[in-house]
């Protein structure tokens, strides 16, 4: 029976996401993030409503949890890369699939379908939760729906992207626990701590440009197209070296 | 005795312990070399605002090395084995060799403490020294107390980190969030804005033991006394839970 590459290709994007959808441990984190966001939220809503009025934007105190909420999806990645290398699943895969670069493809691809979703619901969410509680207060009042939405685009590409590279790590380490040492390592301490030492095209801080849309009044800050090109880049790159390296590697 | 040179010999056998001796013995002394760097101008002229806190920033951050420690004893019991390798899990085999569960936990915890603590001492060797380095002369004194202090905090964070493995079973979550947890971004720090309540979660009231934080509500000791009750009350916990649970399970 011949398979025509149209529908090779669908069949191994329908395996794939058959795959992502059926991992137990990928829906505990997303619901465990969306939980977490949404208490994050209530916090710094709560810390906003103590502080000066109209200090800060809803934007701001609703996307503050940004910072927490990047874990979640570098857990994501990290999961749907590595699972494959528990209890040798990875061989089941390739005796199906034996087009690696394809296959490893087609996996990020249906990781980025799920990660949309589940970061445009979790970015949300916390956004409408601080709009909704302080809509009275002078901070609520100069809300606009462009920037809302623009910034909430940009949340969920830079939230999908971390899952997408975390997910080209963790298929180059193919271990949880050292790719999630070193991606958190670097997102939470290493970056944070060395502030302006490192310069601003590393994927964290260009990705911050992507939704903090108001903080635009410094000299050397990104648009957040330039922003999203940056942290797209670093991604590429990644996927790049996790395909050619899965290539030549024995599985 | 035999059953703690077990533990010992297992835990320094683990392939990601070289992490964690990175993690806690380098990243301290990097990370102080960096804010020493960045504060010497201030410190010279005499301005600066948080010479107390010059290295100890390191020593805050490099705990991270004994959660991954903590964590990375109890998980890897559990990590399942291929199924073309039987499918078994370690912990089966540590609980044929030592049958009396609390011996092995107890033995265990020994052997994280044990290694916490060294990697403590030469993580503040590396510190204090690099600080010297490059503050030289105006180097703040390290004072024996407060390094006591941090000792202590390294011992009970992977104490922690363990006990909530132990409930666990897993590895990752305790890591995500006790990492995050450590870094810049810290849930307590954040709740601590909330309520004053979080002043008394374990690595609030822990830093109170070597750090001097402009909105800190313990001295030293009972900044201690909690962190320590906080440890006492996980690990009987994880002692009753281990003691009761199938292994299977």
């Amino acid at each position: 029976m011949r398979i025509t590459p149209g529908r090779k290709i669908t069949n191994i994007l329908g395996a794939e996401l058959n795959k992502l959808v059926t991992l137990p441990s990928i829906w505990l984190t997303i619901s465990g993030t969306f939980i977490l966001n949404l208490a994050l939220a209530a916090a710094f809503t709560s810390i906003g409503q103590q502080g000066a009025a109209g200090s800060q934007s809803i934007l701001d105190i609703g996307l503050a949890t940004m910072g927490y909420l990047q874990a979640g999806f570098i857990l994501l990645g990290i999961l749907a890369a590595c699972s494959e290398y528990t209890g040798g699943q990875i061989r089941s895969t390739l005796t199906v699939m034996p087009w690696r670069g394809l296959q490893l493809s087609a996996k990020l691809a249906a990781l980025a379908t799920i990660t949309v979703t589940a970061a445009l619901i979790i970015a949300a969410s916390g956004v409408l939760y601080t709009l909704f509680m302080m809509r009275d207060t002078a901070a609520g009042a100069g809300i606009e729906i462009d920037t809302m939405l623009k910034a909430l685009a940009g949340a969920t590409g830079y939230l999908t992207l971390t899952a997408l590279l975390s997910a080209a790590i963790g298929s180059l380490l193919r271990r949880t626990t050292p790719a999630l040492v070193i991606l958190l390592g670097y997102y939470f301490v290493i970056s944070p701590v060395s502030g302006d030492a490192l310069p601003g095209y590393f994927p964290d801080k260009a990705g911050s440009y992507m939704y903090m849309l108001s903080s635009a009044d410094k000299s050397d800050v990104l648009t957040p197209m330039q922003g999203t090109g940056i942290v797209m880049l670093w991604t590429l790159l990644c996927i790049t070296a996790a395909i050619v390296l899965y290539r030549k590697r024995d599985a | 005795m035999r059953a703690f040179q077990a533990e010992l010999s297992k835990l320094l056998s683990l392939p990601g312990i070289w992490l964690a001796v990175l993690i806690g013995a380098v990243a301290p002394a990097f990370i102080a070399a960096l804010d020493s760097t960045a504060q010497k101008e201030d410190i010279i002229a005499g301005i600066s605002t948080r010479l107390s806190e010059v290295g100890y920033i390191g020593l805050a951050v490099g705990v991270q090395g004994v959660i991954i420690l903590g964590v990375l004893a109890v998980s890897s019991e559990y990590v399942t084995e291929s199924s073309e390798s039987g499918g078994g899990q370690q912990i089966t085999t540590s609980l044929t060799a030592v049958s009396s569960r609390l011996q092995l936990l107890l033995a265990k915890a020994g052997a994280v403490t044990v290694i916490s603590l060294l990697l403590c001492m030469v993580a503040i060797l590396t510190t204090v020294s690099t600080t010297q380095l490059i503050l030289g002369e105006y180097a703040p004194a390290f004072a024996w107390s407060k390094l006591t202090g941090a000792v202590c905090y390294w011992i009970f964070t992977a104490l922690l980190a363990f006990g909530i493995t132990v409930l666990t079973k897993n590895g990752v979550i305790p890591l995500t969030v006790l990492i995050m947890n450590s870094s810049v971004v810290s849930f307590s720090f954040l709740l601590s804005k909330v309520t004053t309540l979080a002043f008394y979660l374990p690595d609030r009231a822990g830093t109170d033991m070597f750090m001097i934080m402009s909105d800190r509500i313990h001295t030293p000791f009972t900044g201690g006394l909690i962190m320590f009750s906080w440890v006492a009350v996980l690990l009987i916990i994880a002692a009753m839970v281990f003691h009761r649970r199938d292994v299977a399970a």
